[in-house]
């Protein structure tokens, strides 16, 4: 026969903790952190960051050091000042960058897949939103948070050295910052989506990838066999690196504004679509 | 607590629930929801859960409807099949996160994973990472995980699947405990001796559809089309004698040394067959009821329905 209980212990205290999208991005920082990937990641990024820096130091020495009068008019060659320079800052927004984030972000929905975990969050008050926004937040913040020294660290020490004269602009963190934005949103919205159709992290890697580089050849061939130099803006490795030209003012951005503004768009608003349609509650198994 | 009213689900154009009605009244207690593979318990459960809408008829689970409904929800605690959780992963780690996804933080959270992690008898393995654990251990994780926040209502799905009998064992004498200190357990199972070990109250579900509800021998009495059978055991020609004489009777055999009749009403036969013995009119040694347990009449239903 069952067995009945006239009444309940106590409920617990709920509803004190943090908002659930904030809990699942910040257990997905604390485990990225505690894995190998992320060291070796950590430590590239801030070799090429101490080199940037060290740039703008071996500048500034060629600029007011005596010593070095023989050399200035060469070093004002080679170190430009100019837009090219500022959007430059932010050059681990190409190759590496999308690696890393093919990488880490491949895994992200692909992971809770293969182990059936939503199941589990959605039997929590987790709504699908909730779950979407961390994984995008978290695949998103990521690579801001990476880029985030590149524009500040070499502004800094440029004001600190040569004030307002110095090879970075003061402005700059005003153009990079928004610019860093949209490349971070474009890479995390694409490795959601491209994660969110794998079923094994490995797929999910080889997802991010696939659809990186197969949109870039994609728009390649269009671009040659048609000679609309619009369509590179299908190219997410092209609008990550594009967005910092645009915003500095390069004179010859590889990328229209127009264009780099619908190709975003498109690209963010389709990977974001992707990824809220494979996580709904109807496509998890108990 | 739980209250389905012609509640139906489905995938497309495949039903994997029939419009489905019935009430589990508040309080503790396990029920046990029984069917083969492909009957609908999973359906049930995801409604249930909140993970899907029905796609007729209403699901209340403590009066609301419990699809994307947190308040409902935090109320309750799921353990879906599987026992797969990510390897790398230190189990301590993530009861805490499964925990502030529950709305609970600071020193209560704290609590709550030593005190869970007690009751599921993984107090010093919690450091452990899942790759490093056995398929028990991992199944208790994934109990204890719904457990953190203390649910009114806990929804078990094939939670033996894969566990030694050791391990079984284990988990049922957890469930039976934590029914005993108030909690409502629902727990699906497509073994009919797991269910009949935990629990005497049943739903049986079958191709979708609720054939039956209640405890075995409630069920067993509706079912007037299968008379029940009883094997008398003693000296089988007086033993037979005496039974061709009742009303009740619908057949019998004859064994080696014993009678098995197949009667009609068992509540009204029993008082007579129990006196005769008492006078010593018949050479009686033993009774036994041959289809009056769960397996049975899971069999007669199924087959009934088929």
């Amino acid at each position: 026969m069952p067995i009945y209980a006239p009444t309940l212990p106590p409920a617990p205290d709920l509803h004190q903790g943090q908002p659930p999208a904030l809990v699942l991005m910040r257990f997905d920082f604390a485990r990225l952190w505690r894995q190998k990937i992320g060291r070796f990641f950590g430590f590239a990024f801030l070799m090429m960051l101490l080199w940037k820096v060290a740039r703008i130091y071996v500048d500034h020495l060629l600029q007011t050091n005596q010593a070095f009068r023989s050399v200035q008019d060469f070093a004002r060659t080679i170190l430009s000042q100019g837009a090219d320079f500022q959007a430059d800052l932010l050059n681990p927004a190409s190759y590496l960058l999308w690696f890393m984030v093919a990488l880490v972000g491949g895994g992200l929905v692909a992971r809770d897949t293969l182990y059936r975990v939503r199941p589990l969050m959605y039997a929590h008050p987790v709504a699908p939103k909730d779950y979407l926004l961390a994984k995008l937040g978290f695949a998103s913040a990521l690579p801001f948070a990476i880029l985030l020294p590149f524009a500040l660290l070499p502004w800094l020490m440029s004001l600190v050295l040569a004030g307002t004269s110095g090879p970075v602009w003061v402005t700059a963190p005003l153009r990079l910052l928004p610019a860093m934005a949209l490349s971070s949103v474009l890479m995390g919205s694409l490795a959601v989506g491209a994660s969110s159709m794998a079923a094994t992290p490995r797929a999910g890697i080889g997802w991010v990838l696939g659809l990186v580089l197969g949109t870039g050849t994609l728009a390649s061939m269009i671009h040659g066999l048609t000679g609309l130099q619009a369509i590179d803006a299908l190219n997410p490795i092209l609008l990550a690196e594009t967005w910092p030209q645009l915003f500095v003012g390069v004179e010859h951005p590889m990328v229209a504004w127009l264009p780099a503004i619908l190709g975003t768009a498109l690209h963010i608003g389709l990977w974001t679509f992707v990824a809220a349609r494979r996580t709904r509650p109807s496509e998890v198994v108990i | 607590m739980i209250s389905l009213d012609r509640a139906s689900l489905r995938y497309g154009p495949i039903l994997g629930l029939s419009p489905t009605t019935f009430e589990l009244p508040d309080g503790g207690g396990i029920t046990g929801l029984l069917g083969p593979n492909g009957a609908g318990k999973s359906s049930l459960l995801q409604l249930l859960s909140g993970l899907l809408p029905p796609s007729g008829g209403e699901v209340r689970v403590f009066g609301e409807a419990p699809f994307r409904n947190a308040t409902v929800l935090s109320r309750l605690g799921l353990v879906p099949e599987g026992d797969r959780l990510p390897s790398g992963l230190r189990a301590d780690r993530w009861l805490r996160m499964m925990a502030e996804l529950s709305g609970l933080s600071g020193e209560g959270l704290k609590v709550a994973v030593v005190r869970v992690l007690d009751v599921v008898g993984m107090a010093d393995r919690g450091h452990l990472t899942f790759a490093r654990m056995s398929k028990g251990m991992r199944q208790r994780i994934r109990l204890a995980q719904a457990l953190m926040h203390e649910p009114e209502l806990l929804i078990l799905d094939e939670p033996f699947n894969g566990l030694d009998p050791e391990a079984r064992l284990t988990l049922m004498a957890l469930l039976r405990d934590l029914a005993e200190k108030g909690t409502r357990i629902l727990v699906s199972s497509h073994i009919l001796g797991e269910i009949a070990q935990l629990t005497d109250r049943i739903l049986l579900l079958f191709r979708g559809r609720l054939l039956a509800e209640g405890s075995v021998p409630e069920i067993r009495q509706l079912l007037d089309r299968h008379p029940v059978e009883l094997r008398l055991t003693g000296e089988a020609q007086a033993l037979a004698r005496w039974a061709v004489e009742q009303p009740e009777l619908a057949a019998l055999r004859m064994e080696e040394g014993a009678v098995v009749i197949s009667v009609r009403s068992p509540r009204d036969i029993l008082p007579r067959l129990q006196k005769a013995a008492a006078e010593g009119g018949l050479p009686i040694r033993a009774m036994d009821p041959l289809d009056l347990n769960l397996d049975a009449v899971f069999q007669y239903l199924t087959k009934d329905h088929a």
